[in-house]
């Protein structure tokens, strides 16, 4: 009895925390989502509007673009970034010349703040002034400008996630791949397995808890994506990048759209845990194999 | 016995006077060691205000002033913000002149009219609203309160690049290939000529020259500014031809905003960025006047608060010394609608500081509007930045010295400030732009024609202005 007073006594100020920052501001959400608010309305103050929010959702052209545009986004960087990840924690599993050196630098863009992130490559990008356009241009012939062709503004996006976060899903696989016993993978070398069938059928599936808590991070990082891609293309050419942290964004502030907004922070959050819960029972399924 | 008094008295005087005359010690006395906070767009005033004004201001009277300039969206953003949680976190915002109805009808700021006279120790006996400039008007209710001091007022202008404009040889060649002489656009296809012409110019001599500026963001609101603010009431589609009697858009409900000068003046607009820096699709306000500072645009719209820095400053332009300054060009019939009264032919930009409501130390705050508005600091913040908002800053020797280096833009704006306006008065400012200016993007990038533009901007701005309440449902 004693024991757990002491328990819930030193719970007490995560509890306190947790709910002042997590739980108040999703009921506050959650409540907001059912009434039209808008600041700059005729009748300022909310209105009860039942699901209509939710109903405007559906229908809602721009909202499910952007939804499709973040998933679509999320899927690129996210296997991009695995698979580079995955290629490079094993290849610093081995000794090479500068490894240390190597190590450091590829670590570099983590301790960059996203922002930060988005304003280096928009200087990199922008006609007139950065070098990539001007190299790609007088080498190659290329015309590059994020500001007008979606697919160059999309696959920048892309890339500036994938050079920003793949040195924190290397990190992470690092760690689990310098924790695996190595014992199986002995004996399998000795029983004649080759490096394709050692990583698939011993490396893989050991690291899988490894891998599953680094997809789920990045699939709800990728998710929520906002300040990096705001500054290097604000959402545009048109709305090719507007993602949907970015949208919401323009719905509760410029708009004060605060109730529709707030819907669609909603339906965002259900989307990720569901995303998140079919990927976890996906990887996670038993297979079952015939004797 | 006379000496001695005479020199008595004058000991007195000089010991007395600093504090009897300097009216900035004596009203700041009380507030020594408060800290006011303000906000705003960096911009060459608001930069000005941060880096010159403030600290003088409390060398002169103890206050601190802690000023962050920072992006239009973010000082919107944190505005706002406060002002509605009521945070009382800033002490004086930037209120740009389009926010105002916005900020009046939510009653998020002071009205200084009252405060001054409820509070006649803080004024300045030499401030007056009298001394301001009709921009002032913009920033009254209908009572004729002030609820801001303007900081800075500007017209967005044509500029031109005079060292090319007036080139023997690129005059000969233009007038071969147009059959007319070169000189700033008067009508739009010279404006298009023009650009056409400097383009291939830049091309065949081997220059990054190009012959238009333009002002297409195509993922920020600058390009769906410089279309409905600057080039459609060059065509005589005002207030973003919203009918202010039905808040309707559509031509079928009322409205212009999809009527055939809209279209006409949309897709000359968008033909024009073909002849603009590639960077033009990236660009907003401080992008534009970089792009004509770097004498990459022969000709284009500028915001006033750039163009004395992009004429004087040479340290940040390479075209000092050749800036030619005009009224843009406009259809048929529009300067005499914005001669008489019944049009405008461009945007009167400017903004004021205000006091919010929530602010903790809005007797300090309102000393500062004060001291920023005195005659003697407004000569050296023009050339800075462009503005002039009081009359008597026009006759400035040091602002007339300016003026003739800016191939006289002082003057233009003084002479033809009327022929431009500020933003309609709509609370629902914010909102309908960003409703319909994905629209304008996706035109700049060709997924839209001009008239499907309009056509969804209109459709979009009734429905929003619907869910608003200004219409019935």
């Amino acid at each position: 009895m004693r024991s757990s007073t002491t328990g819930w006594l030193l719970l007490l100020p995560t509890i306190v925390i947790l709910v002042f920052t997590g739980v108040m501001p999703f009921i506050y959400v959650l409540l907001t989502s059912f009434f039209d608010w808008n600041l700059f309305a005729v009748n300022p103050e909310p209105q009860w509007a039942a699901a209509n929010n939710f109903r405007r959702l559906v229908h809602d052209a721009e909202f499910l673009k952007s939804i499709w545009l973040t998933l679509k986004f999320t899927l690129y960087v996210l296997v991009s970034q695995v698979a580079i990840g995955f290629a490079l924690a094993r290849l610093m599993m081995r000794d090479f010349p500068f490894k240390k050196f190597f190590r450091a630098v590829h670590t570099l863009p983590l301790m960059i703040a996203p922002i930060a992130v988005g304003a280096t490559w928009r200087l990199m990008t922008v006609p007139g002034l950065g070098p990539i356009p001007y190299y790609l241009k007088n080498w190659f012939g290329i015309d590059y400008r994020l500001s007008m062709f979606p697919d160059q503004a999309f696959a920048s996006v892309v890339l500036m996630d994938i050079w920003h976060w793949t040195p924190f899903v290397t990190l992470t696989l690092l760690a689990g791949l310098s924790n695996l016993p190595q014992e199986p993978v002995e004996q399998a070398r000795i029983d004649g397995a080759n490096e394709v069938q050692i990583f698939w059928d011993i490396i893989l599936p050991a690291m899988k808890p490894v891998l599953l808590t680094t997809i789920f991070i990045r699939i709800m990082d990728a998710l929520r994506v906002v300040d990096e891609v705001w500054m290097l293309t604000q959402g545009g050419p048109g709305a090719e990048t507007r993602f949907i942290g970015l949208h919401i964004w323009k719905i509760v502030f410029p708009k004060t759209d605060y109730g529709y907004g707030s819907a669609m922070s909603l339906l965002t959050l259900y989307l990720t845990i569901v995303i998140c819960w079919l990927l976890y029972v996906a990887m996670t399924a038993r297979k079952e194999r015939p004797l | 016995m006379f000496m001695r008094h005479l020199a008595t008295s004058f000991v007195a005087l000089a010991v007395a006077s600093p504090a009897m005359a300097d009216f900035w010690s004596d009203a700041g006395a009380a507030y020594q060691g408060v800290t006011i906070r303000g906000v705003s767009e960096s911009t060459p005033p608001s930069n000005y205000v941060r880096d010159v004004l403030a600290p003088k201001f409390t060398e002169a009277t103890g206050i601190q002033v802690e000023f962050e300039t920072t992006s239009w969206d973010q000082m919107y953003d944190k505005a706002i913000k406060d002002m509605e949680a009521g945070s009382g976190i800033y002490d004086f915002v930037y209120i740009e002149q389009d926010a105002i109805y916005s900020y009046l009808s939510r009653d998020f700021l002071v009205d200084m009219t009252k405060m001054m006279a409820e509070n006649p120790a803080l004024v300045n006996p030499e401030f007056s609203f009298d001394n301001f400039t009709s921009f002032i008007d913009y920033f009254k209710n209908a009572d004729g309160d002030v609820f801001g001091v303007p900081m800075e007022a500007f017209i967005k202008v044509y500029l031109y690049r005079k060292d090319l404009f007036e080139n023997p040889e690129i005059k000969a060649s233009f007038q071969e290939k147009y059959g007319y002489e070169l000189a700033p656009a008067k009508t739009f296809q010279q404006w298009h000529d023009i650009a056409e012409f400097f383009t291939q110019y830049g091309l065949d001599n081997g220059e990054e020259l190009y012959g238009t500026t333009v002002q297409a963001a195509s993922g920020h609101p600058a390009s769906w500014y410089e279309f409905w603010e600057s080039i459609a009431p060059l065509y005589g589609v005002y207030n973003w031809g919203i009918n202010q009697d039905t808040w309707t858009a559509s031509v079928e409900h009322g409205g212009r905003m999809n009527s055939p000068e809209a279209v006409e003046a949309l897709t000359f607009w968008l033909d024009l960025i073909k002849y603009a820096p590639p960077e033009a699709t990236a660009s907003t306000w401080d992008e534009v006047a970089s792009s004509f500072a770097a004498g990459r645009a022969a000709q284009g719209l500028v915001y006033g608060e750039n163009a004395t820095w992009i004429a004087t400053n040479a340290e940040k332009s390479s075209v000092v010394g050749n800036v030619g300054v005009a009224l843009p060009p406009t259809a048929e019939g529009v300067m005499e609608e914005a001669q008489a009264g019944n049009g405008y032919i461009g945007y009167y930009d400017g903004g004021a500081f205000g006091i919010p409501h929530s602010s903790k130390n809005k007797e300090a705050a309102l000393l500062f509007m004060e001291y920023i508005a005195q005659p003697e600091v407004q000569a050296d913040w023009a050339e800075a930045g462009g503005r002039i908002v009081l009359n008597s800053t026009y006759d400035d020797p040091k602002v007339q010295e300016i003026d003739a280096k800016t191939d006289h833009y002082f003057t233009l704006m003084k002479d033809s400030g009327d022929l431009f306006a500020g933003a309609p008065p709509y609370p629902f400012h914010n909102q309908v732009r960003e409703a319909t200016a994905p629209f304008i993007y996706e035109a700049i990038i060709g997924n839209l024609t001009p008239q499907e533009a309009l056509d969804k901007m209109a459709e979009t701005t009734e429905t929003e202005l619907k869910n608003l309440g200004y219409t019935a449902n």
